[in-house]
């Protein structure tokens, strides 16, 4: 079926509610990958299996359920959001938490009223607690503001019909009715600023790459971004797999204000599931009429082409991403010249990140004004964020820019693991920095965390509480960008180097009192002469390490002593006699056999023997696993 | 356009970049990897100068090979910063190489006498500047290319394996600034990249000539008759001298 | 009009000054054999001098493409931008006349440029069998 306007929308939504009604359960499995990695798709099809069981007419294919007979739906949406209590199932409304695939013939049963649903199912803020049904009444959920991941988690991914029947398209339809200048005005106005990490205002990017391409007469491209590349951000992955419509949308939109036919959609091949799902929207927008030859009967076409990446962290930089759709090395190139000016084959382009493409609609949507409402004076709308790490409720947030790091962690998060005390939160990725208790009531925005030494970045946000050692933090992300450095320029290549093996130096002891000096100087001078935005922020999470828990790093290297206990060449193990209840679970844990003492004896630790892993402290129950003083 | 560098007012092009412009007008600012003939890549670092825009006076650092000359900017060839700047990459660099004499040169008038750093066990003394690669684009084979990426980065043939693509011409080799790409020539045949190249030989007098299959992609690739590849120097001058020979005047 | 280069072989005695005189100018004098002139022995009491022509339609511009063969305006030369020489090597093998030299050492080519208008060579030719006119 070919759209051509407003009405064939609201007809065909208007369908699909209708049949919608005949299908008395629908199940959507969360298909994130937090869930998937749970067994969520082992657990649809035992549901399907035992729906069919019971009787039931199944469809599994949502266009096709809308069609038929059938009275049963059981299909996988995208992440729902609470990965922690994975897989997660929402079924006609309500939340259904950690269901195993044997729960499957209980949870059909339910749905057809034959039982009530087993109450182990629902979530519950602690063991004791009521269960909660609807995620209204989550914390974890009730504090959010969903604009980007609105439908993320509802909607089934790949079904057209299911976006269209959410109120799918009616923003590009809306854009279509203005001029594309009075576009570019409403997304300025907007205060919509860059979600990649830079921040750059939207409305201005694609203002001045209109701008160019008419001084130059040229044609220009829009590239997104999707290249997500941190560790412990999966936002872009969450919008693509679970909405890659509206990821679709919001570069229809831009194309059709800054003037492009062409659109490029850049997917790192490590998320295969986001490649395929973007493939075959793209495909069935084309089907609709609304990517293509002239989208809403109008004058104006585009088409989007999905490009894989190659699996190089650095091509989520702009100018190496560019250069690998071109064709050529992914290696990033200087910024004298602003791609809008000089970008993709050297014609002026707007590149933005997948969430940034995913708030277009909303803003071009009714209720569009309702985005400033949100965030602070500089940082307008809300922003998804990737909660992980020794956080309770880890996932992917939504919350509103500037609200403080405390309630995006102890509130949405629900605090961290075991009651710990909480030690740190690194924002922003590789490119980002750590964060003390101090700076908990931060409010989040693009300016606040710059000016502290850290990072939107992505919106990847690890919560470490007392057992992680923030030079082991420091040494990890400084390994991870010395794997990732392109090795183009000099001190992103070779001061990434040192900068390793000064803080392998550290972390064994080895350390002098000059090294802290040293390892301060080259990460200042990496950070004013690298070529790249990854080389010009890799020195920031030993910077902001460094700046937060000096006294940390001075331990290290005066003292000998790491206190988290990871350095290895730092650490003794004890076990403390009072508190050891000889239940043997570090002994049976330990990998060299370095535990000794029997069943209810108090354990104790073969110094000589022990590696330092550090599990038998994992295993401990009752904390008697200490480091030595 | 006028631009100051150093406190200099100079005249500069439009299509200038600082360090072409400072060139013309004689500041030396030291560079590794630009070459005049190629593109420009910005890998080495090391011609970085402080500019000072003239919209909010901040100053920042940017690469003089790459960075466009624009009115009434002020550029600091020799500041403080730019001075700490050159002597952590010459440092940096001398940590991968520390016999290299051009870079022991380079560090020594920078103010480096000898790398604070630890020299990583793999490393040699290919800098990466890229001068071979583009070179060899240049002259259109694209045989070789940048294999791998960080520290463990290196000048490659396609798969590791003897270049297809290679002809032999030598420009690799000969404007490699550390002397890392070996080329050898022998009597009988060049060798480079692992590929043996047959050399030609002079028609009059079978002294070697450059490589047979260089020959042929020179008669293919330039508007030159192919009887101009044949002799030695030597035999065309001999030529010459005997048709002068008697004549009195050239 | 620009000046030429003019070689006298009538009086020339194949004395190697200007050689000498080349190889000072040009690479402080230190291997005669890479002089830019030549002198070439033809019979007894016979010698030719021989250098660079300066071609009009030359062989070793179009065998470059990098533009590091530039004529001089003034002097008529074609000159070696050494900046934007890449050492592949192709005019010295193109040269019909065996003028180009290809510098080992440096990776670039080298050639006779006049001196830039005075041609030492010339300047001490005891015998005036070279002449800058």
């Amino acid at each position: 079926m070919r759209i051509r306007t407003a009405s064939d929308l609201s007809q065909w939504a208007e369908h699909v509610r209708k049949r919608e009604a005949n299908i008395s359960i629908q199940i959507k499995v969360c298909g994130g990958a937090g869930c998937r990695a749970a067994g969520a798709e082992v657990l649809r099809d035992a549901l399907i299996q035992a729906a069919g069981e019971q009787q039931r007419k199944i469809e599994i294919d949502f266009d096709k359920c809308l069609e038929s007979d059938a009275n049963t739906f059981i299909g996988m949406t995208g992440c729902q959001g609470l990965c922690q209590a994975g897989p997660l199932i929402t079924m006609n409304g309500e939340l259904l938490v950690g269901v195993r695939p044997k729960d499957a013939a209980d949870v059909i049963r339910a749905a057809s009223g034959e039982i009530s649903m087993p109450a182990r199912l629902y979530y519950r803020s602690n063991p004791g607690g009521t269960p909660l049904k609807q995620k209204s009444e989550i914390p974890f959920y009730a504090h959010q503001e969903l604009l980007a991941l609105k439908h993320c988690g509802e909607l089934l991914p790949q079904s057209l019909a299911s976006y269209v029947h959410l109120g799918g398209f009616t923003a590009l339809f809306n854009a279509f009715q203005k001029s594309p200048e009075e576009v570019i005005d409403i997304v300025d106005a907007s205060g919509l600023r860059g979600r990649g990490g830079g921040g750059f205002p939207t409305g201005r990017k694609w203002r001045s790459c209109v701008d160019a391409s008419k001084a130059g007469d040229n044609e220009c491209y829009i590239v997104c971004n999707g290249d997500e590349g941190d560790p412990g951000a999966f936002m872009d992955c969450a919008l693509m797999e679970g909405n890659p419509f509206v990821v679709l949308e919001g570069m229809i939109i831009g194309a059709y204000a800054i003037g492009a036919s062409q659109g490029y959609i850049y997917v790192r091949n490590e998320y295969p599931v986001a490649v395929s799902r973007l493939r075959k929207a793209i495909v069935m927008c084309r089907e609709a009429g609304l990517l293509g030859d002239n989208i809403f009967d109008s004058d104006f076409s585009f088409n989007i082409e999905l490009v894989r990446g190659g699996g190089a962290f650095v091509c989520g930089e702009s100018s190496a991403l560019m250069r690998s759709i071109e064709g050529k090395i992914g290696e990033p190139t200087s910024k004298y010249i602003r791609s809008t000016e000089q970008g993709l084959f050297g014609l002026p382009t707007v590149l933005n990140n997948v969430e940034t493409f995913a708030c277009v609609p909303f803003i071009l949507s009714e209720s569009g004004s309702r985005f400033s409402k949100f965030g602070t004076e500089q940082s307008k709308g809300t922003k998804a964020f990737c909660l992980a790490g020794c956080v309770k409720h880890t996932g992917l947030v939504e919350v509103p820019m500037g609200t403080t790091l405390r309630d995006v962690i102890f509130t949405i998060g629900g605090g961290i693991q075991n009651d710990r005390p909480f030690k740190a939160v690194q924002t922003g990725g590789p490119s980002g920095g750590c964060l003390p208790a101090e700076k908990l009531d931060l409010p989040v925005d693009f300016d606040e965390l710059t000016q502290v030494g850290s990072m939107m970045g992505s919106g990847g946000m690890i919560v470490m509480d007392d057992r992680s050692c923030m030079v082991d933090v420091a040494r990890y992300f400084t390994r991870f960008l010395l794997g990732e450095s392109c090795g183009k320029c000099v001190p992103c290549r070779e001061g990434l180097y040192q900068l390793h093996t000064l803080l392998n130096g550290i972390s064994k002891g080895i350390a002098t009192k000059r090294t802290l000096d040293d390892i301060e100087l080259l990460a200042c001078e990496m950070k004013k002469s690298a070529l790249c935005g990854l080389g010009k922020s890799a020195p920031n999470p030993i910077l902001s390490a460094l700046n937060n828990f000096r006294d940390e790093f001075e331990e290290h290297v005066n003292l000998k002593r790491c206190r988290a206990g990871v350095c290895a060449g730092l650490t003794t193990f004890v076990i403390d006699e009072t508190k050891c209840t000889g239940c043997l679970r570090c002994k049976s844990g330990c990998p060299v056999d370095a535990i000794s003492g029997s069943a209810n004896q108090t354990h104790v630790i073969d110094e000589q023997r022990c590696i330092r892993c550090g599990a038998c402290r994992q295993v401990c129950p009752d904390d008697a696993v200490q480091v030595a003083k | 356009m006028i631009l100051r560098i150093d406190g200099k007012q100079i005249e500069a092009k439009k299509w200038d970049t600082i360090l072409s412009a400072a060139k013309r007008n004689g500041i030396s600012i030291p560079s590794l990897c630009h070459h005049d003939a190629l593109e420009n890549v910005g890998a080495c670092r090391l011609c970085v100068v402080e500019v000072k825009t003239s919209s909010n006076g901040e100053r920042k650092l940017v690469t003089a090979c790459e960075y466009k000359v624009a009115p009434h900017i002020e550029v600091f060839t020799h500041s403080e910063a730019v001075r700490r700047s050159r002597q952590t990459t010459l440092d940096l660099l001398l940590a991968r190489a520390p016999e290299n004499k051009l870079l022991l040169d380079l560090s020594r008038e920078n103010g480096v006498e000898s790398t604070s750093y630890s020299t990583s066990p793999d490393a040699n003394e290919c800098i990466l500047c890229y001068l071979c690669t583009r070179a060899c684009e240049k002259m259109g084979c694209n045989a070789i290319s940048a294999v791998g990426r960080g520290q463990g980065k290196s000048i490659q043939p396609p798969f590791l394996t003897v270049p297809d693509a290679c002809v032999g011409c030598g420009s690799c080799a000969a404007i490699c600034p550390t002397g890392f790409i070996e080329m050898i020539d022998m009597p009988s045949k060049r060798v480079i990249w692992g590929k043996e190249f047959e050399r030609a030989k002079c028609e009059s007098c079978g002294a070697p000539l450059i490589p047979v299959a260089y020959r042929e992609w020179a008669i293919a690739n330039r508007e030159l008759p192919e009887d101009y590849y044949l002799q030695c120097q030597e035999c065309k001058r001999k030529e010459l001298a005997s048709k002068f020979s008697g004549l009195g005047v050239s | 009009m620009e000046k030429t280069l003019v070689v006298i072989p009538s009086k020339c005695t194949g004395c190697g000054t200007c050689k000498l005189a080349c190889s000072m100018v040009k690479g402080k004098g230190e291997i005669i054999a890479r002089s830019r002139i030549h002198i070439h022995t033809t019979g007894p009491d016979s010698h030719v001098q021989t250098t660079c022509l300066q071609c009009v339609e030359a062989a070793c511009m179009k065998a470059c493409d990098t533009g590091a063969l530039v004529r001089n305006v003034e002097t008529g030369a074609i000159e070696v931008n050494a900046d934007r020489c890449i050492g592949c090597g192709l005019c010295e093998i193109a040269c019909p006349f065996g003028h180009m030299h290809f510098n080992l050492q440096t990776g670039k080519s080298e050639k006779c440029d006049l001196c830039g208008g005075d041609p030492a060579c010339a300047r001490f030719c005891p015998h005036g069998a070279l002449e800058y006119k």
